[in-house]
């Protein structure tokens, strides 16, 4: 933690020198920027990570809910997504708050209201010390444009999954440094990509840090990641904007506005099949009786429980998904 | 060709010759007892370790159930493949599966476990489950809660006999919400071969199960049948 001393007061309100911003889920990065914040979504380290965490639902949370609360990943301020999200982050983010870590809690409307998260990320900007460099969005906007051309060329078969999925999830908090992650983008490298069948991956990402790869040695190669798809999706060049833009985030909406969004997207693509990934013990899982419902597609549900190496259980399961793809 | 099945506590061979079907079982360790002077290349394996014994071309347990068991249905529209350490739920007619190998309560292990605590042989599991009169209810939800209450039902009076026929409504139930609506159902692996967990499911669900006659090598047949 950073004493109060590396702060430093302008007329009226506290504006940061430097500070390092965690974050739990999407929290427009185009505030944090703006604020002169450095954005670190705590999620990076979980699918590397080796910890077993003691009082555990989702490993995700209670991974992140550990380390920081032990001051193990270095940060200045937690925000918390919790409504429209994740309520075991709700929960963990106020222990994480208890054991002294400044947090604020972020709330996206669950009806898409754009002045309700218009009064939200104003509060979110009080929080951060207000806007100080209102061209960051811009050049986040530019940033963005980028990784649509990835996703793009992922799915043209252009770029393997794994590398685009690497780009994508990344877009929560651009590295926390937008120049060394356009370097980053740009150094991707571009080859022909055997596409085999082509799926879509719905739901949270998987806990597994090889999951792309596995999948497409496997002859199945993910041409669409729903929640990453998100990250690159939206923005806007002021509060205003971005709020409108924003609410519309689907994860944080209600199912049939995600399910609509989903079919014209898997369309577009032109999947053969969808592969949805649950987290043990979280709701989202719940979702996926209607997910098979609406969504016209053969499908495979899998299940994840801690990070590492995507498990042998796993592997089978795609592999005989392969299988099925290719008799129908 | 032989169909070569290595699972996580048997391994299977199966050839067909004239016809007619032919078939060994081993221990899974013991497997290259099977397949003694037969090379790699007339080899289609399936099952946990297919990929770590020798193949011209392995497949799934999954695909593999499906082309065993229509050998013996061919119009069998679900098929439930209960191992060891897991229970696969196959549904033909829609190409989907499920696989549940997270709680123990629904996999071969379970039934295992009751039939060591009783010191006695899986095989007869059946013949106790026949002689009970009544049936203990017992939970269905998780394996170690069912355990511990089997323990309570033995306290409480009930044999031996009427707590293994409870374990095995317990064991059924917990599979039966697992299976889709199935005109034809096929009960495949090692666990079906006991007539008391038959019996339970075919209750419950209020239906006939049909189970091919060697139901452990379905999946060693279906490997070769995917080939050839
Ligand atoms: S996987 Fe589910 S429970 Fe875990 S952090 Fe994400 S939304 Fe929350």
């Amino acid at each position: 933690m950073k004493s109060i001393q590396n702060y430093k007061l302008t007329v009226n309100n506290w504006c940061l020198v430097q500070k390092k911003i965690a974050i739990t889920a999407l929290v427009p990065p185009e505030l944090i920027f703006a604020c002169r914040g450095e954005p670190f979504d705590v999620n990076n380290i979980i699918p590397g990570s080796k910890k077993y965490p003691r009082n555990k639902l989702c490993a995700w949370t209670a991974i992140w809910q550990e380390m920081l609360s032990k001051r193990e990943i270095d940060i200045d301020f937690l925000i918390v997504v919790a409504g429209g999200d994740c309520h075991n982050a709700l929960v963990d983010g106020q222990k994480v708050a208890m054991s002294g870590i400044p947090t604020h809690f972020f709330f996206y409307p669950f009806d898409g209201d754009p002045d309700y998260l218009e009064s939200q990320l104003y509060k979110l900007s009080d929080f951060l010390g207000n806007v100080g460099s209102p061209e960051k969005p811009g050049q986040i906007r530019e940033l963005k444009k980028l990784g649509q051309k990835i996703d793009k060329k992922r799915a043209d078969g252009k770029i393997s999954a794994g590398d685009a999925f690497r780009i994508m999830i990344s877009f929560s908090d651009l590295m926390g440094d937008l120049d060394k992650f356009k370097k980053v983008i740009s150094s991707t490298e571009e080859r022909k990509i055997d596409m085999g069948n082509r799926v879509a991956l719905i739901g949270v990402p998987p806990i597994f840090h090889d999951f792309h790869d596995v999948a497409q040695a496997l002859g199945l190669a993910v041409v669409f990641d729903e929640l990453p798809f998100e990250f690159i999706r939206h923005s806007g060049n002021d509060i205003p904007g971005i709020a409108r833009d924003y609410c519309n985030y689907t994860f944080a909406r209600p199912l049939d506005f995600r399910i609509k969004f989903l079919q014209e997207e898997l369309e577009k693509r032109k999947v053969d099949g969808v592969i949805h990934y649950t987290q043990f013990a979280c709701h989202h899982m719940l979702e996926d009786e209607i997910m098979r419902l609406k969504l016209d597609y053969p499908m495979l549900t899998i299940q994840g429980d801690l990070p590492g190496n995507t498990p042998e259980q796993i592997k089978l399961r795609l592999e005989a998904f392969r299988e099925l793809l290719e008799r129908s | 060709m032989i169909g070569l099945d290595v699972g996580s506590t048997t391994a299977k061979k199966v050839s067909i010759e004239d016809g007619e079907i032919k078939y060994k079982i081993t221990g899974t360790h013991n497997w290259k007892d099977l397949v003694t002077g037969i090379g790699g290349n007339e080899i289609i394996s399936t099952g946990y370790f297919r990929n770590s014994v020798p193949h011209r071309a392995s497949v799934t347990e999954i695909t593999a159930a499906i082309y065993g068991v229509r050998h013996y249905f061919p119009d069998a529209d679900v098929i439930v493949d209960i191992g060891g350490q897991d229970t696969k739920i196959i549904d033909v007619k829609k190409n989907n599966f499920t696989i549940n190998d997270k709680c123990s309560a629904g996999t071969g292990a379970f039934l295992e476990f009751v039939a060591n605590y009783f010191k006695i042989e899986l095989k007869e599991m059946g013949s106790f489950h026949s002689r009970a009169k009544r049936i203990p209810a017992i939970n269905n939800t998780c394996g170690v809660f069912a355990l511990s209450e089997m323990i309570s039902q033995l306290v409480a009076g009930y044999t031996r006999e009427e707590v293994i026929a409870g374990m095995h409504y317990a064991f059924a139930r917990r599979i039966s919400f697992m299976i889709p609506e199935a005109q034809k159902l096929v009960l495949i692996g090692g666990t079906v071969k006991n007539k008391g967990m038959l019996s339970a499911l075919e209750n419950i669900l209020q239906k006939e199960v049909l189970v091919p006659d060697e139901p452990q090598i379905v999946n060693a047949l279906g490997a070769l049948k995917y080939y050839c």
